[in-house]
C-alpha cells in the first residue's frame, strides 16, 4: 500500500474539501509563473470565526476582484474550533488534498509539508508583490520556522495583556504586580477579600499553556523554548524549575477560578466582565468586548491592562511579551498559478486598510486602525501599544512543541495548578515527554 | 427450507449490505491492522517498524494503561447505569396500570438528543460558578459541603463523564428489556406464585431466564458502546484534567489527529477491536455457561 493510498483511505472518513487541481502548480521558490490569468474557482481552509473580520474582509475583496475576473471566486471553508480544524487540515494534507489556501501554525508539521514542496515560499512572494516592508516584521516573525523560512502570511496582529479591574485590585488593598513573582501574592490578597484573582478559560488549555510561557520569557528570553523542545534545555534547569515554582504558587494562592480547568472561553470572559474577577489576560481581539461600550456600565469605568509584568532578573524588555499575528495562511505550492498570484496581489494589496476599517490592528504598518464610535479610552490605549513594542516575541508555547509534548504539558499543567502533582514529578514527566518525543519532531 | 430459487434470490439481496459492511467495517479494521506496524506521520513515506508500536503501548506508555484503566471504570458506571437501572425501570414499567408510553417515551427522549447538546447540558449541571444543578441541589438539601467542580476534580471527573453516557441510553435499554419481560408468559408466573415463590424467586427464577437471550444481546450492545464511548468525555472534558477521564478512544484520537502518530493510533484502535472482541467472547461464554448450569 503507497502513502497516498492509505492517506486517501484515511480522508474517507472526513468531510474532504478537495482541491480544484484546475492551477498546474509550480516548484516552492517559483513565485511568479508564467501563463494567463484564467478565472476559476478557488477555496481557503480556514479556521477563523465565520462572522470574524478576516473572513469579512476577505469576502469584500474577493468580490470585488470577482467583478473585474468574471468566474473567479473564494470558497472559505471555515472550522474555528482549533483541533477540529487541524484534524481535517492534517487528514486532507496527508490525502495530498489541500485547496489553494489553507491556514496553519508554524508548526512540525507545517515544516515538513513545505520542505516537501507543497508550500509556496512566502519570503519571496511578499517580496515580489512588492509587500514585504509594509509588514510588521513582529507580524511576519509569528509565522516564521525555526530556521527563519517565512511560508505563512499574516491576517492579524494581536497583543496579549492583564486585563484588570482597578475596584477589585483597591478593596482588595493590592496594586498592579510590577514583577510575575508578585503575582502570586496578589492572588492570596484578592482570595482573602473574597474576589476571585484571575479569570482563566481552562477548557481550550492554551490560556493556561501562556502562563507556562511568561516565566522563562522573561528569565531566559526566547531561545528558552526553542531549546526545550528540541531536548535541547530542560524543565530541571534553572529557567524551567523557576517557572515551574512560580506555576506551582500561583495554584498554591488559587489564582484561577474554582473548576477552571472545565470553565469555557464566555465563561471565564463573563466572570471579568461581570466583575467578580479581578483580572483577565487576552488579547486584543477582545477589545470590543472590553472596551466599547458593550461592556457592563457598572464595570467599563474600571477596566484598565497592564503588559506582561517583568521578573527581578528579566532578560526581556517590558515592551515584549506576548504578540501574535495569529494562524497563518499557507500557499500551496501544487496549485500555485497566475491567477492565485494575482489573486493574492489584489487582495493582500487591498487587505490592510479594509480590515483596519473594522477596528482591527492589521499586520501591516501602513495603515491606522479606526477607534469605533462606541469605543472607552482603553481601546486607543491599547492600539497605541502597538507601536511600542520591543523586538523580542514572546511565542506561545503551544504553536513551539511538537504536539505530543505539547498535549502532555497542557494536561500535566492543569495537574500541577491544582495541586494534584507536585513541581518534581511534573519537571521528570515533562522532560521525559520532551526527551521521547521533541528530538525526533524536530529533526530536519 | 428455501426453494433453491428463493435461496438465490436472498443470497443476490445479502450481497449489497454485506460488501457495504466489508467496506466500511472490515476494510478500516484490516487496514489499522496493517498501519499498525509502521511509523506514519500522514505526510511522510511510511516506515516498517513491525512490532515496535505493540512494544511500547504494551511495556512503555503509562497515558495507555492509564487510559485502559479509566476505560473499564467508564464500562462499568455505564452497564450499572444502563442494564442494571434499565432492568429496575422495566420490571417496574411491567407493574404500571397506567401511563407506561409517557414514562417509556421519557426515558428514551435523551436518546434522542444531540450529544452535543448533552455535553453542554451536564456542563451546566456540573458547574460551580455559575452553580449548576448538582451544586445547587447539594446546597439545598444541606450537603454543600459536597459541592465541587465535579469535571475539575480528578477523583469525580471520570464517574461525572460517564453518568451522561450512562443516563442517555438507559432508555433504549428500559424499551428491549421491558418488551422481553412482557413477553413471559404470564401462565408460567401465575404457577410458580401459585406454588409459593416470592418476587424475587418469580424474578430469578421465571423472569430473567426467559429473558437471557434479550439480556446477552442487551449487555453485548451496552458492552460495546461503552468500549467504543468517545464523544461526550471528549466535549466534557478532552480526557482531563491530566488523564482522568482519558479513555482509549480520546486518547486514541489524539494520537492521531493532534500527534500526526497515526502508525501508533492504529495499534490503539487494533487494541480497542480486540479488547471489544474479547469482551463479547466472555459474555457470551460467561451467560451460557450459567444458562447451562
Amino acid at each position: 500500500m503507497t502513502r497516498d493510498t492509505a492517506a486517501a483511505a484515511l480522508a474517507l472518513t472526513l468531510t474532504g474539501c478537495g482541491s480544484s487541481g484546475a492551477g498546474s502548480g509550480t516548484t516552492p521558490g517559483d513565485v511568479n509563473p508564467s501563463g494567463a490569468i484564467v478565472p476559476r474557482a478557488i477555496s481557503w481552509l480556514l479556521s477563523r470565526p465565520a462572522d470574524g473580520g478576516v473572513i469579512t474582509a476577505m469576502k469584500q475583496i474577493a468580490d470585488e476582484y470577482a467583478k473585474s475576473h468574471p468566474g473567479f471566486s473564494l470558497n472559505f471553508i471555515t472550522t474555528p474550533d482549533r483541533p477540529s480544524y487541524i484534524q481535517k487540515y492534517e487528514t486532507l494534507a496527508a490525502a495530498n488534498k489541500l485547496p489553494e489556501l489553507f491556514d496553519t501554525d508554524a508548526t512540525p508539521f507545517a515544516q515538513k509539508l513545505a520542505k516537501q514542496g507543497n508550500m509556496v515560499d512566502v519570503d519571496k512572494l511578499l517580496k515580489d508583490l512588492g509587500l514585504y516592508d509594509s509588514y510588521r516584521p513582529a507580524a511576519l516573525d509569528y509565522q516564521r520556522f525555526d530556521d527563519g523560512s517565512l511560508y505563512m502570511i499574516p491576517f492579524e496582529f494581536q497583543m496579549e495583556f492583564f486585563w484588570y479591574n482597578k475596584a477589585l485590585l483597591q478593596q482588595a488593598g493590592v496594586s498592579v504586580p510590577t514583577s510575575l513573582d508578585d503575582l502570586p501574592a496578589t492572588c492570596t490578597a484578592l482570595r482573602k477579600a473574597g474576589i476571585t484573582p484571575i479569570a482563566l478559560d481552562g477548557q481550550d488549555q492554551w490560556p493556561l499553556e501562556r502562563y507556562m510561557a511568561y516565566h522563562p520569557f522573561r528569565t531566559a528570553g526566547p531561545d528558552y523554548i526553542k531549546n526545550l523542545k528540541k531536548g535541547q534545555a530542560k524543565f530541571a534547569d534553572d529557567p524551567g524549575s523557576s517557572a515551574v515554582d512560580w506555576l506551582n504558587q500561583l495554584g498554591q494562592a488559587k489564582c484561577f477560578e474554582d473548576g477552571f480547568s472545565s470553565t469555557g472561553y464566555s465563561d471565564a470572559q463573563a466572570l471579568f466582565t461581570s466583575g467578580k474577577a479581578a483580572i483577565y489576560n487576552i488579547g486584543t481581539w477582545e477589545l470590543s468586548s472590553l472596551a466599547t461600550d458593550k461592556l457592563d456600565p457598572s464595570v467599563r469605568s474600571n477596566v484598565d491592562f497592564f503588559t506582561l509584568p517583568t521578573t527581578a532578573n528579566s532578560v526581556t524588555q517590558a515592551n515584549e511579551f506576548v504578540s501574535p499575528s495569529g494562524i497563518g495562511m499557507a500557499v500551496n505550492a501544487k496549485t500555485f498559478d497566475p491567477l492565485v498570484r494575482d489573486f493574492l496581489k489584489f487582495a493582500l494589496t487591498e487587505y490592510p486598510k479594509v480590515y483596519a476599517a473594522t477596528g482591527a490592528l492589521s499586520p501591516t504598518t501602513d495603515v491606522q486602525t479606526t477607534i469605533p464610535s462606541n469605543a472607552t479610552p482603553l481601546y486607543q490605549k491599547a492600539v497605541d501599544e502597538a507601536s511600542n513594542l520591543g523586538k523580542q516575541l514572546a511565542m506561545p508555547w503551544d504553536t513551539q512543541l511538537d504536539p505530543t509534548s505539547n498535549t502532555r504539558l497542557q494536561q500535566e499543567l492543569t495537574l500541577l495548578l491544582q495541586g494534584n502533582v507536585s513541581p518534581s514529578d511534573f519537571i521528570s514527566t515533562m522532560d521525559q515527554t520532551i526527551a521521547e518525543n521533541g528530538p525526533k519532531a524536530f529533526q530536519q | 427450507m428455501l426453494p433453491r430459487r428463493s435461496r438465490l434470490s436472498v443470497l443476490i439481496f445479502l450481497l449489497p449490505p454485506v460488501a457495504l459492511y466489508c467496506i466500511a467495517v472490515l476494510f478500516p479494521i484490516l487496514q489499522s491492522l496493517f498501519l499498525s506496524f509502521f511509523s506514519w506521520d500522514g505526510i511522510s513515506d511510511l516506515q516498517f517498524i513491525g512490532l515496535d508500536n505493540y512494544v511500547h503501548m504494551f511495556t512503555g506508555d503509562v497515558v495507555f494503561w492509564r487510559s485502559f484503566a479509566n476505560a473499564i471504570g467508564y464500562l462499568v458506571i455505564c452497564l450499572v447505569l444502563q442494564l442494571g437501572g434499565g432492568l429496575i425501570v422495566a420490571s417496574l414499567l411491567t407493574t404500571l396500570r397506567r401511563g407506561r408510553e409517557v414514562v417509556k417515551t421519557l426515558y428514551l427522549l435523551p436518546a434522542v438528543i444531540s450529544t452535543v447538546a448533552i455535553a453542554f447540558l451536564f456542563q451546566r449541571i456540573y458547574s460551580v460558578d455559575p452553580v449548576g444543578l448538582l451544586n445547587q441541589v447539594l446546597q439545598w438539601v444541606g450537603l454543600g459541603g459536597l459541592a465541587r467542580p465535579w469535571l475539575s476534580d480528578v477523583n469525580t471527573v471520570l464517574a461525572a463523564v460517564s453518568v451522561p453516557e450512562g443516563w442517555r441510553f438507559t432508555g433504549l435499554y428500559v424499551l428491549i428489556i421491558y418488551a422481553a419481560l412482557i413477553a413471559v408468559p404470564a401462565e408460567l408466573e401465575e404457577a410458580a406464585r401459585l406454588d409459593g415463590a416470592n418476587a424475587w424467586t418469580v424474578f430469578t427464577k421465571i423472569r430473567f431466564p426467559y429473558i437471557r437471550p434479550v439480556w446477552i444481546t442487551t449487555v453485548i450492545m451496552a458492552t460495546t458502546y461503552a468500549l467504543r464511548g468517545f464523544d461526550i468525555p471528549y466535549l466534557l472534558t478532552n480526557g482531563g484534567p491530566g488523564q482522568s477521564s482519558e479513555l482509549l478512544t480520546t486518547y486514541m484520537y489524539k494520537t492521531a489527529f493532534t500527534s500526526t502518530n497515526y502508525g501508533y493510533a492504529s495499534t490503539i484502535s487494533v487494541f480497542i477491536v480486540v479488547e471489544c472482541l474479547v469482551a463479547v467472547g466472555l459474555i457470551v461464554v460467561l451467560l451460557r455457561r450459567k444458562a447451562d448450569a
